[in-house]
């Protein structure tokens, strides 16, 4: 090992530990026993600070470091839609978050699947979604361990081979979040953001300065000599025009508000106006995805040529190129904690969802929140491990796989966002749309027919499964549920509308950080 | 929804600003201080967006202060 892989080596080892320590520090003082929604949800306790810090960390992935700058370095401008609709996501965040969360929390409900098991009444659907969005979801773990993986051994200089970098991802990941829960990777995104705000706002200047003398001039080399870069549809015959922009923006922003990680964050709040203030606090995270983007771009100039999922390696090759290896290590424990806390959320949720949704359903679980909790403690350890193996025997590239699992995550739209509101739609309108918006998301994207005549593939196949579920709704056979809307149906409280103060879970002892 | 609280019309506006402008902004000319004129306003749109929400919450805000006095005020109407 030479001297600077053995100081960024531990650099990162020092932060690993750290992050374990401040993730179990996370339920100290905490009664134990608070069953599955202290562990899901954190007890619906935290306050504005921590579900910023959280959703922020949720949104900020391996993927705005790695596959950001590489679509930077290949394509150009069309990976500006991350910021775009994560933007507008957390715009109308500002009506589903508090719609969500009082659901929720009227209902004592912990994630997404419990929902849609309680609006339609029927647990086997709840059950059924589960397993849909577990198989959403098990690529994205697995992209955060390959994204991490890939950092870590690039800024180890090699010392830390893929492997084991992997098996560290998930090593750390697990034993916060099996023991501290959502609790846990909130405290932990404290240390990642600080960390990603810090290393990235260097880098927006250092980098420019380093290679080509400020921003003016950066600037001025890639407007002259790169142009095909700067607009849409971008370089490269990506195809990815505006109209691929627009509706990719839309869908992903209508999906990310019900994405059961997102969910987690908003059940998390302790109270409606949190949710309300962070999105407005939120879309101000998004200026820094512009780094990465730009960061790729800067590549070009510096090291042309680079093929496939290399290109993925942009950033980092700038950052190896030109910094010193302490420094180095710690851009990459803050690019490594960035994939930590996605896939902490990710896992927790998969727990949360099978120990109330699916394992929930066996007799000896149910009504147990106690059991629940310690059922979804397993699952996340089960869902860890399966993405591990999957990594190291199915390895595929970054951003292919997550498109995937958003355009299939999108066709919960109009079961989760319609049917909360609006009675009308049937139990097997909203299936039947799921199932045909499913199929054709499926086979379009495994056809390569994703871009679909210049449109996101998921868009058309959400208007025909939004068709089908408004047809079958209308036509198709009724259930009976004697259940009066206000029972069945979500509603935003409205400003004021929560009841706060004491009672109810609102008033939880011992949560320190956060409090506002 | 809209009808009681109208002002959450605001939070279309990033809808607006990066998705129905695009036609408009899709250009590498104008660029402002250095930066391609669709970089510029995407950058634009990230930091108005933040300022759209604000609005929406505003208006909740007035809106909440609004139904506290008319609560409080309920009888004279009544009377009225």
């Amino acid at each position: 090992m030479t001297s600077q892989a053995a100081t960024a080596t531990t650099v990162f080892a020092v932060f690993m530990l750290a992050t374990v320590v401040l993730g179990l520090a996370a339920v100290r003082g905490r009664t134990p026993g608070g069953g599955i929604a202290d562990w899901s949800v954190g007890g619906r306790s935290l306050g504005t600070v921590l579900i910023w810090v959280l959703m922020a960390g949720e949104g900020y992935t391996s993927f705005s470091y790695l596959g950001a700058a590489g679509w930077g370095y290949n394509h150009g401008s069309p990976v500006l839609y991350v910021i775009a609709y994560m933007s507008c996501g957390y715009a109308i965040g500002y009506v589903v978050g508090p719609t969500l969360w009082a659901y929720a929390r009227r209902h004592g409900l912990v994630t997404i699947t419990d929902m849609v098991a309680h609006r339609y009444g029927r647990p086997w659907l709840g059950t059924a979604v589960a397993i849909l969005a577990t198989v959403c979801l098990l690529p994205y773990i697995q992209l955060q361990i390959t994204g991490m993986g890939v950092v870590v051994s690039t800024i180890s200089y090699g010392a830390i081979s893929l492997n084991w970098a992997y098996f560290v991802a998930f090593a750390v990941t697990t034993t916060f979040v099996v023991i501290s829960g959502l609790r846990g990777s909130a405290w932990v995104s404290v240390l990642k953001d600080v960390l990603v705000i810090a290393t990235l706002g260097f880098l927006a200047v250092y980098v420019p300065l380093h290679y080509f003398g400020g921003y003016g001039p950066f600037l001025d080399r890639l407007t002259a000599e790169k142009p095909a870069w700067l607009t849409l549809t971008g370089h490269g015959g990506s195809g990815l025009g505006g109209a691929w922009f627009a509706t990719t923006s839309f869908l992903n922003s209508l999906t990310v508000v019900i994405f059961p990680t997102t969910v987690a964050g908003y059940l998390g709040a302790r109270s409606a106006d949190t949710l309300r203030r962070n999105a407005m606090l939120l879309p101000f995270y998004n200026v820094l995805l512009f780094v990465p983007m730009l960061l790729g771009m800067a590549a070009l100039f510096v090291v042309p040529g680079l093929k496939g999922a290399e290109s993925n390696l942009a950033l980092f090759k700038l950052v190896v190129d030109s910094l010193p290896a302490w420094a180095v290590g710690v851009i990459g424990v803050a690019a490594a904690l960035s994939s930590i806390v996605p896939m902490g959320v990710f896992m927790l949720v998969i727990g949360t969802m099978w120990g109330r949704s699916v394992l929930g359903a066996v007799p000896a679980l149910a009504g147990r929140q106690d059991r629940q909790k310690v059922a979804a403690q397993v699952v996340v350890v089960v869902a860890g491990a399966l993405a591990l193996l999957m990594t190291y025997t199915r390895p595929d590239t970054l951003v292919r796989l997550s498109l995937i699992s958003y355009e299939g995550m999108a066709q919960l739209v109009p079961m989760v966002l319609i049917g909360l509101v609006w009675r009308k739609l049937t139990l097997w309108g909203a299936v039947s749309g799921l199932v045909v918006g499913g199929t054709l998301v499926c086979w379009l994207v495994f056809t390569g027919h994703d871009p679909l005549w210049g449109v996101n593939a998921g868009a058309p196949a959400l208007a025909v499964n939004l068709l089908v579920a408004l047809a079958v709704s209308r036509f198709g056979p009724r259930t009976a549920d004697l259940r009066p809307d206000d029972e069945v149906l979500a509603a935003d409280p409205g400003p004021g509308g929560e009841p706060e103060g004491p009672g109810g879970a609102l008033s939880v002892p011992g949560a320190t950080l956060g409090n506002d | 929804m809209l009808r009681k609280r109208p002002h959450l019309a605001w939070l279309a506006a990033p809808y607006v600003l990066y998705l129905a402008a695009l036609p408009a902004v899709n250009r590498l000319h104008p660029t402002v201080a250095g930066l391609p004129f669709l970089f510029f306003w995407l950058l634009l749109a990230t930091l108005l967006t933040p300022a759209a929400v604000y609005l929406a919450w505003r208006g909740d805000r007035a809106h909440r202060a609004r139904r506290t006095r008319d609560g409080a005020g309920g009888t004279d109407r009544g009377a009225a």
